[in-house]
């Protein structure tokens, strides 16, 4: 994980095989911006920027962001993770600020 | 025995090649394809971010085209010389609902063909085909329109050197293959044979989908509709809007 220009970058290896990796940018704990990228497998495609979108001003961390992806995963299907990768994931890269 | 088309001999671009496939999964008629990447590209996965997966620079200097697919996975390298790739169109209802076994189901006709060539490969999930353990082909999936798209493609040779100059792979992609260098994880079947006729491979591979699936094909080309059709899609692949989401 790395950290530049506020912009917090964290990657996790799903133990189904995918890389996942973040980006996100925090002001005050609220996500501000959040790009969620990797080789998994996501139907329909182009729900991905619904998750995204959804989690933008939301306070960071477990209590908050663990309803929202459970909600986002029941619509859709995902292949290669797990709902619960995506939670590490984000939780991970925003621990990164705290390094 | 139902018949599908079976389209080859088709060489195209990178924006073209992607923009057929969309064409084909739009149109939905039952379709296996087969076809090579001229000039050699690099397509990466629909939620892959270019700048992480691709070393833009050298694609520049070595002339390699850079686009993105409709279906996710993640970034390859498709060798003008090296390669042969595949599509397979089909209602949705002739292939298992679970995603993961639809990957297996449809693979298992390029298994077969391998077969017929006197190469025993297997599927290694999610979506990969390996001979002893190593990478020969890769698919990715897509369904809409109440169709299913999956293309992929079958090594024939490699160019290690371009591929892993082209293409931004970190150890952590690779740390659970049980490999000490991603170099190790590939293979060809010019490796594993020695020099082959590309015609013969797919002649062979058609027969693998033939057994598999149950399915007849008939070599055809592809409509005049759906040749008018590639100039508009073909925008999409081209434009930087579409490559740069991610």
């Amino acid at each position: 994980m790395s950290r530049g220009n506020g912009i917090l970058k964290g990657e996790l290896k799903a133990p189904g095989g995918k890389l996942l990796k973040c980006e996100l940018t925090l002001k005050k704990d609220i996500i501000a911006t959040l790009k969620i990228t990797g080789d998994f497998f996501l139907y329909p495609e182009e729900k991905i920027t619904d998750l995204e979108t959804g989690l933008l001003g939301c306070r960071i961390n477990l209590k908050n962001i663990q309803p929202i992806l459970t909600f986002f995963f029941q619509h859709v299907e995902l292949v290669g993770a797990t709902p619960q990768d995506f939670i590490n994931l984000i939780m991970l890269t925003s621990k990164e600020k705290k390094e | 025995m139902d018949r599908w088309r079976v389209l080859i001999h088709q060489t195209r671009d990178a924006y073209t090649n992607m923009s057929i496939d969309e064409i084909l999964l739009r149109n939905g008629t039952p379709t296996l394809r087969f076809y090579q990447w001229y000039p050699s590209a690099i397509s990466i996965g629909y939620f892959q971010g270019i700048r992480e997966e691709v070393n833009l620079k050298a694609c520049q200097k070595a002339k390699v085209d850079v686009v993105r697919r409709i279906t996710g996975g993640g970034a390859v390298y498709h060798d003008e010389k090296g390669e042969i790739a595949y599509s397979i169109i089909a209602p949705i209802d002739c292939v298992p609902s679970n995603i993961q076994e639809s990957y297996e189901y449809l693979c298992t006709g390029l298994i077969k063909g391998l077969h017929l060539l006197g190469v025993h490969a297997r599927f290694s999930p999610i979506n990969d085909i390996q001979i002893d353990h190593k990478k020969i082909s890769g698919s990715a999936q897509t369904r809409r329109y109440g169709h299913v798209l999956q293309h992929g493609t079958l090594l024939c040779s490699l160019n290690l050197d371009l591929m892993f100059r082209l293409l931004r792979i970190t150890q952590e992609k690779i740390k659970d293959k049980h490999i000490k260098n991603v170099k190790e994880r590939v293979t060809s079947l010019e490796i594993i044979l020695g020099p082959i006729d590309k015609d013969k491979v797919i002649e062979a591979l058609i027969i693998g989908f033939k057994e598999t699936l149950h399915i007849d094909f008939k070599q055809c080309e592809m409509t005049p509709e759906e040749l008018s059709s590639i100039p508009k899609v073909r925008k999409k692949y081209v434009q930087r809007e579409w490559n740069f989401k991610r």
